[in-house]
């Protein structure tokens, strides 16, 4: 039947208009219907037959996705490589899923950077939605999102996946990326890149015959042009480069680091240098800031740090990481400390430049020991627990893709990411693997790099700590002792106020402000 | 068409009352009503609800980071204001901003608004007057990230032309003395337009036979500007003042671009205050408690503004 036919016989044109729009209403009140009635939690959901009984956080273990077209919504950190891999490998994950378990699946992904990325999230999970079904965490966040409920425990899926649970190269990864609250053995977070810090230098410019004749006039020793030459190196010996390399009327500055304000660029920037006292920013057992923070021990190092910038280029308080990578790549620095998860970009474009990576610049401790603790970066998965059952799976599906041995191998060799297991950081060649993999390693090792806070008020005192460094990074405040008193004083009494501590602030700091 | 038209008449012409349900209707209060109800539904729902809403929770203590539920903790969010040095500080800095940047924004818009005003016949008039409102046009987002890369110390043209011409560079946006002022600069780059387009339309409403006469008589410029322009345009302009006013009591987006409240806490006005606690630390509970606060302050300014216009126009009368 001709269309000419079905429109003069059968309906009238104004007919099949007033058809067409009716379905075309009702489908969309359907819909909204549909987007209207309430999920189905996650392990709450009619099964199909072949999956019956078994919880979504198990995956998708039968025939239950068969045919099923499902979007998964990712939360990454923008800008950042290492958060953003998983979107450049996915169709990898969607012909796995469709091979192995028959479903169909696409990705939807938010970006926004690390200083934005929580208050995305956090109020769509504050709302129980599932607008993101799988997040890329920082490793700070973990009590904020576990403590309302709003993520998966990572142990209940570990319950069920017991492939999952794969062995760390560490417990920095654990204690960093899983674990909440400190010194319990809860998992929430699944490892998704771990990072550690690094001191990239220009190889070439060690080795310039120039440049060495000069040094050894000089200190009279020879300059060090290999990792293992520079291993025992303290900031002290560093600082001596610096300087060495430091010479504006070329344009060029010994070195560059974090002293931003911006999220916590200048205190993970800055707490190595606290870790060398044999000092910490906190007490996690007690919860108690005031007389651990405010030492005259981490006072001078602060001092020590901000004098840095005496090597460095015009506008060091306002580094991040991105000034890192510029300075570093248009050869206006001859060093900078950034995260070895950057590496990659950490490459200059300048002609004939070549890259050496260190570990971060070891310190004297007080024990008289050469040694370094260097901050911990990088971030966990979370998942949130509000997906429904379809999703559940997906996510679940997607995490087991993840850790599959290929998927790690195109993560780490072609995407820039980093390993956090056993077998993947002592791999054999992995050291050699980047200019950066040598440092990362050393700096994952037990013992040589820390995370701070995973609390939730997390965002309170980091915008404490942060403003009142960068008050003292720029001259607004002169007394190193002052700003670390003032933040002291603030997150002892945040920590007070919400019970995790008993001890008050002591009155002697109770009304001190920044100036 | 004719016959309708001929039944609107008769029906204007008709007794009132008589024969006609919708002219009743139409004199009625409930067509009052009734046109006001769309707005009013929406002023209700966007606008007093919210508001009261935020009210109502600036008495909780609530926290989005918690599972606790809200809880009712009477005045404590505002006696923590009230003793928080911190932000009184912050309070002071804005103060100083909006009193600097109003300022200078007003007189800068008078006087490139009457340049413009009498410059009619000048050629490309049109072209400038556009190219100068481009500022205010633009999203904040774009100025602040495109002026925070001008200013920006190493790769910054700003500081080219510095080095180039034997300056040294400044660090605009992380120097203690320079970086309230950069942003004060982008900020009456941005919204200077705004107060030469309120001069625009201030001197547009000035009536062209008082004008012609004052010519006539010969009034010198500066009576001609006392005794005929003011008068008229002192309203527009006054406006334009008021809303600047808030606006810039408001600033939040420039210096979280340029500066993001730093260095230290130089350029950290109220609005970015209460953008860390609601956002950044979603303490809803207390942010709501703050945004109160500066709610009544803008009504105060508000206030202050409308009584200081009544007072002249009463005198005036």
């Amino acid at each position: 039947m001709s269309a000419e036919n079905f429109t003069s016989r059968s309906l009238s044109r104004r007919q099949l208009l007033k058809s067409a729009a009716a379905i075309s209403a009702a489908a969309m009140a359907a819909q909204a219907l549909a987007a209207c009635a309430p999920a189905a939690p996650a392990g709450g959901g009619a099964a199909t037959p072949a999956a019956a009984g078994a919880s979504p956080l198990q995956g998708t273990v039968g025939d239950e996705m068969k045919g099923k077209t499902i979007e998964l919504s990712f939360a990454t950190i923008g800008g950042w490589p290492p958060s953003q891999a998983p979107m450049a490998m996915f169709p990898k994950f969607a012909e796995y899923a469709m091979e192995k378990y028959g479903y169909t699946v696409t990705a939807r992904e938010t970006q926004a950077p690390f200083a934005s990325l929580f208050q995305k999230v956090a109020p769509t999970l504050a709302s129980k939605s599932q607008e993101y079904n799988l997040i890329v965490s920082d490793s700070q966040w973990l009590g904020a999102l576990s403590e309302p409920g709003w993520i998966v425990k990572a142990d209940d899926v570990y319950a069920l996946n017991p492939e999952l649970d794969i062995k760390p190269y560490s417990s920095l990864v654990r204690n960093t990326y899983q674990i909440y609250p400190d010194g319990s053995d809860t998992r929430w977070g699944f490892p998704q890149m771990p990072d550690t810090q690094g001191l990239f230098m220009r190889l070439d410019m060690l080795e310039d015959p120039a440049n060495q004749t000069a040094w050894k006039e000089q200190y009279g020793t020879d300059l060090p042009t290999t990792y293992d030459g520079f291993a025992d190196w303290t900031i002290q010996d560093y600082e001596k480069l610096f300087e060495f390399f430091t010479r504006p009327d070329e344009g060029l500055y010994g070195t560059a680091a974090q002293y931003s304000k911006d999220y916590d660029f200048f205190s993970c920037a800055y707490h190595p240098y606290v870790y060398a006292t044999g000092g910490d920013i906190w007490d996690a057992a007690t919860g108690d800031v005031v007389g651990v923070l405010n030492t005259d021990a981490n006072a001078e190092q602060l001092a020590y740090f901000v004098s840095l910038m005496k090597y460095m280029p015009p506008g060091a308080p306002s580094f991040g990481i991105a000034e890192m990578i510029d300075l570093f790549t248009q050869g206006k620095v001859f060093s900078a400390f950034n995260w070895n998860a950057v590496g990659l970009a950490m490459t200059p474009t300048v002609e004939g430049a070549t890259v050496l990576v260190l570990h971060h610049p070891k310190f004297i401790f007080p024990d008289g020991s050469k040694d370094v603790i260097g901050a911990m970066g990088g971030q966990p998965w979370v998942i949130n627990s509000f997906n429904d059952d379809d999703h559940m799976r997906a996510v679940i599906d997607f995490l087991k893709w993840w850790y599959t041995d290929e998927a790690q191998a195109d993560f780490i060799n072609n995407n820039g990411g980093l390993p956090w297991s056993e077998a993947g950081v002592n791999a054999e060649g992995f050291e050699d693997l980047k200019a950066y993999t040598r440092a990362f390693k050393y700096m994952l090792g037990e013992g040589k790099s820390r995370d701070f806070w995973h609390l939730p008020e997390y965002a309170e005192l980091l915008a404490i700590q942060q403003e009142a460094y960068s008050a003292y990074a720029s001259g607004q405040v002169t007394d190193p002792k002052r700003v670390l008193d003032y933040i002291a004083a603030k997150q002892q009494q945040i920590l007070f106020d919400k019970g995790r501590t008993t001890t008050a602030v002591p009155a002697e700091l109770a009304d001190i402000t920044l100036q | 068409m004719r016959s309708s038209r001929v039944a609107v008449e008769s029906s204007v012409g008709a007794p009132q009352g008589k024969t006609n349900p919708w002219r009743r209707f139409e004199e009625s209060q409930g067509f009052m009503y009734l046109l006001l109800a769309p707005i009013l539904v929406f002023f209700i729902l966007l606008n007093v609800i919210p508001t009261m809403w935020m009210i109502g929770l600036s008495f909780y203590e609530y926290s989005l980071m918690s599972a606790a539920p809200p809880e009712f903790i009477g005045i404590e969010n505002f006696v923590r204001i009230y003793n928080d040095a911190d932000l009184w500080s912050a309070f002071g800095r804005t103060f100083l901003f909006v009193v600097l940047a109003v300022s200078i924004e007003t007189v800068l818009g008078l006087a490139l608004g009457f340049l413009f005003w009498g410059s009619g016949d000048m050629p490309g008039r049109r072209v400038a007057l556009t190219l100068l409102f481009v500022p205010m046009v633009m999203t904040p987002v774009a100025s602040g990230l495109f002026w925070r890369l001008i200013l920006e110390p190493t790769f910054g043209v700003v500081n080219y032309f510095v080095t180039r011409f034997g300056g040294a560079n400044i660090d605009f946006l992380t120097n203690v003395n320079w970086a309230f002022p950069a942003v004060l600069f982008v900020d009456i780059w941005m919204w200077t337009p705004f107060m030469i387009l309120m001069t625009l339309a201030a001197l547009g409403s000035v009536p062209k036979a008082e004008l012609e006469a004052a010519e006539v008589d010969r009034l010198s410029w500066w009576k001609r500007l006392w005794y005929v322009i003011i008068p008229h345009g002192k309203f527009i302009l006054m406006l334009g003042i008021l809303l600047r006013t808030i606006d810039a009591y408001k600033t939040t987006d420039l210096p979280f671009l340029m500066t993001n409240g730093g260095p230290g806490n130089i350029t950290e006005l109220i609005g970015l205050k209460l953008y860390r606690y609601a956002f950044a630390s979603l303490n809803i509970g207390f942010s709501s408690a703050l945004a109160v606060l500066l709610l009544l302050i803008a009504i105060a300014f508000t206030s202050i503004y409308l009584y200081v216009l009544n007072l002249r126009s009463k005198r005036e009368a």
